[in-house]
């Protein structure tokens, strides 16, 4: 195998398909990227047995000679981003390493069989559609903060995908907030499906969406979904599990109804976050005719309060949130005006944009 | 997720306050757990045989062979000549003449400790270490959907051996109880299943010893009471068993029955941190006794580091030759921050013992009172009220 790529064509590819391989390995070679020459395209892979990402670049200079072999990721990745701008970096492979050469600058790295790098099998799809990135993006960054960590319901530790009457809809939850994000335009797909892509396959495929303008096609098996860009073959296992009944914890029972400044609220609720406790992050609402108080207590018993003028007639309130979990709902929400929904201290509350907003979130009270 | 510090699985456990609409029971509570018990087979002693070739295949033990010294472990080829892991060296000689003494390695115990650790973490962050060989784990959730529990058994078992070079013995089964007995079954190198239809007959055929926290003592009074094995224990009434065995009564009427609900807890915090020796020759001039404590600062200073947490209180341990033990503890304000202070603290307690009237065979120090760094320790902190409580949707 031999060929020649411009170290920046090379590294935007490299650097996202290095980004699956994971720093811990169960197999040796899950750490190497796979690297194949056919004609004048260059192939890269990495994987974690979960998520499979292969990058495509075209070899300017012509067809090198093909062939396939496997780095490892990490070095490989180091190695060009140290490379100087604008250079040409030479491979060639011949018993059992890979040279890398560019200037003055050899290197010879191992390698380990590409025939033994594993690829993911793949299900057959049954559900297809295509959107462009820029949307996929917008359902994608309105909703991952939410997903669950770790969380022993694995079933959580993703996102839901939901096909309904040619509505792409995208839910997370960590079983104290939830986000959910509709996409506006109808897809164009059969029959309905839900499926859990994993935390790890969310946020890899973000990273690929960096053409807003351009399509994104995905295909979704029983067991796999695969999304294909111009330059990107992504693949992801889905979770083995049943994503909880979204639609019974949105509250509809809500008879208080707060309209505030996005920014207003965010800007204080940064404020008095910083007297919250550090661990529980808690903050207290106190809600009146067109007033909202917002008070943060510590452990050395400092104090920060804020009044927030709002539009709201009815009842008072005292409720308690983890604050955190509000900052992520106002840091991506957009518009001037948050519209909250409220009922008592112990029910959840409902955030959204105040206009027809595609984005819908639930956060659940704290009781400090 | 910013919930502040608390891991996931202490979540999970928190029942929620709030509640939205009616939701049906999560199937978690009814669903049998999956928990796994790990341990490694007379492990020092294989790290030993694995590392010096000429230790394969010979009864080994590792500790110390001097006149005091104890066998901390015993290779598979010493205990078919009866020698057990806390029997004096002496007594272990005379057992197996052709006993191999080896002193330990801990570093190399802990390390290894560490690799095993991470295999375990490649399926579940539900991980109770109980010592550096041996752990339980949760895998009910399946992270890597596997498929089954037996099969991440199986899998955690041949990485062991692939990476480490060691085997180890697996219990599976649907409690923390069932699932350590399970794991002696077919060791070294085996694995044993019982499913949650099994529990209870398994549970009736274990001897009585075999259940967590009967020693020989209580082992001798169930068998004065003629109970013998799990099935003689189930047949007993609860208050029976209150009246005969207090505070184990409740565990012991669970256990029977093949029930057990403690958790895997993986933030399992240690309470102290110590370090002790005894020694070959009786010490009692104030020369060697105080070299003798700096040598135990030492080590004890390296665990105290490794463990990244610090203590307010310094005990110190002396043992006479008689064998009467006396225990000296100082609580500070603030936690012990460097080895000087520690040197200091712990010499101050000798002083106070100084001259000793008898020869000194063992010393020990121990720091407790341990912060883990996250914890606020203000005086505020202190008289903070109850916790808050985070809502959970019940889906």
């Amino acid at each position: 195998m031999k060929f020649t790529v411009s170290r920046d064509a090379l590294l935007k590819p490299l650097n996202l398909v290095a980004g699956v391989v994971e720093r811990r390995q169960t197999l040796p070679i899950l750490s190497n990227v796979l690297m194949v020459i056919e004609g004048d395209r260059l192939s890269l892979t990495g994987t974690d047995l979960e998520v499979e990402l292969i990058g495509r670049v075209a070899l300017a200079g012509g067809a090198g000679e093909d062939g396939e072999v496997t780095v490892p990721a990490r070095k490989l990745v180091d190695i060009c981003k140290s490379l100087p701008e604008g250079s040409d970096i030479q491979f060639s492979a011949e018993d059992g390493k890979v040279s890398v050469r560019s200037g003055r600058s050899r290197f010879t790295l191992s390698t380990l069989p590409a025939r033994e790098f594993p690829s993911l099998e793949d299900s057959i799809g049954t559900h297809q559609l295509a959107v462009k990135q820029g949307q996929l993006k917008r359902l994608i960054d309105r909703t991952a903060f939410a997903m669950a960590q770790q969380d022993v319901r694995y079933y959580l530790n993703g996102m839901l995908w939901e096909l309904k009457d040619q509505q792409l809809r995208v839910v997370a939850t960590d079983g104290h907030r939830l986000a959910l994000c509709t996409l506006q335009e109808k897809v164009d797909t059969d029959g309905d499906a839900q499926v859990i892509l994993p935390r790890k396959g969310v946020l890899e495929l973000a990273r690929l969406l960096l053409d807003e303008e351009a399509t994104i096609g995905i295909v979704i098996g029983s067991n796999h979904m695969r999304a294909t860009t111009e330059d990107f073959t992504f693949t992801s296992k889905l979770v083995d599990g049943k994503f909880p009944d979204y639609q019974r914890v949105l509250p509809r029972a809500s008879d208080k109804t707060v309209l505030g400044s996005r920014l207003e609220l965010r800007q204080a609720f940064t404020r008095t976050a910083i007297l919250s406790n550090e661990k529980y992050r808690g903050v207290r609402l106190k809600l009146s005719e067109n007033t909202l108080d917002i008070v943060a207590n510590n452990p050395e018993q400092e104090e920060a309060e804020e009044t927030v003028p709002v539009e709201y007639v009815g009842g008072g309130l005292e409720i308690g949130f983890n604050v955190s979990y509000l900052l992520d709902v106002l840091s991506v929400l957009s518009g001037d005006k948050i519209k909250m929904s409220l009922s008592d201290p112990n029910s959840s509350a409902l955030l959204e944009e105040s206009e027809e907003g595609d984005s819908v979130y639930v956060v659940m009270p704290m009781r400090l | 997720m910013s919930n502040g510090g608390a891991g996931p699985s202490r979540l999970y456990r928190l029942r929620a306050l709030p509640t939205i609409g009616a939701m049906p029971e999560p199937d978690s509570h009814s669903a049998p757990r999956k928990i796994i018990h790990i341990d490694m087979d007379a492990f020092f002693a294989s790290v030993e045989q694995r590392d010096n070739p000429e230790l394969r295949g010979r009864p080994v033990a590792v500790g110390g062979s001097a006149a005091r010294g104890v066998v901390a472990a015993a290779s598979y080829e010493a205990r078919a000549f009866g020698v057990r892991s806390a029997m004096p060296s002496v007594t272990a000689k005379r057992r197996c003449p052709e006993l191999l003494f080896v002193k330990p390695r801990f570093e190399v115990y802990r390390a290894v400790s560490q690799q095993i650790h991470a295999i375990f973490a490649r399926y579940t962050p539900l991980i109770e270490p109980l010592s550096l060989d041996e752990a339980y784990l949760d895998v009910s959730a399946d992270l890597r959907g596997v498929g089954s529990a037996t099969r991440i058994a199986q899998l955690i078992r041949a990485q062991i051996r692939e990476e480490t070079g060691l085997t180890a013995s697996a219990g599976v089964s649907y409690n923390k109880f069932i699932a350590k007995i399970a794991s002696d079954q077919n060791k070294p190198d085996g694995i044993c299943v019982v499913r949650p239809e099994q529990g209870a007959a398994f549970v009736a055929g274990l001897p009585a010893r075999r259940f967590y926290g009967v020693g020989p003592k209580t082992a001798e009074k169930m068998a004065g009471l003629g109970i013998h094995t799990g099935a003689d224990l189930r047949e007993c009434e609860l208050a029976f068993l209150v009246e005969h065995f207090g505070k184990s009564a409740q565990y012991l009427y669970h256990a029977s029955r093949g029930v057990d609900h403690r958790a895997v807890k993986p933030d399992r915090t240690r309470k102290s941190i110590g370090a002790e020796r005894t020694y070959g020759e009786d010490l009692q001039a104030e020369d060697a006794l105080r070299a003798a404590l700096d040598g135990i600062v030492d080590i004890l200073w390296a665990r105290v580091e490794k463990q990244a947490s610090r203590g307010r209180t310094v005990t110190l341990k002396l043992k006479y030759n008689d064998f009467r033990q006396i225990t000296r503890a100082r609580s500070l304000d603030a936690p012990v921050t460097s080895r000087e202070q520690l040197a200091a603290i712990g010499q101050q307690l000798l002083g106070d013992q100084l001259p000793v009237e008898r020869g000194v065979r063992l010393l020990g120090l121990a720091v407790s009172s341990l912060d883990s760094g996250d914890e606020v320790a203000t005086p505020a902190a202190a008289i903070a009220e109850p916790a808050p409580r985070q809502g959970r949707f019940e889906f």
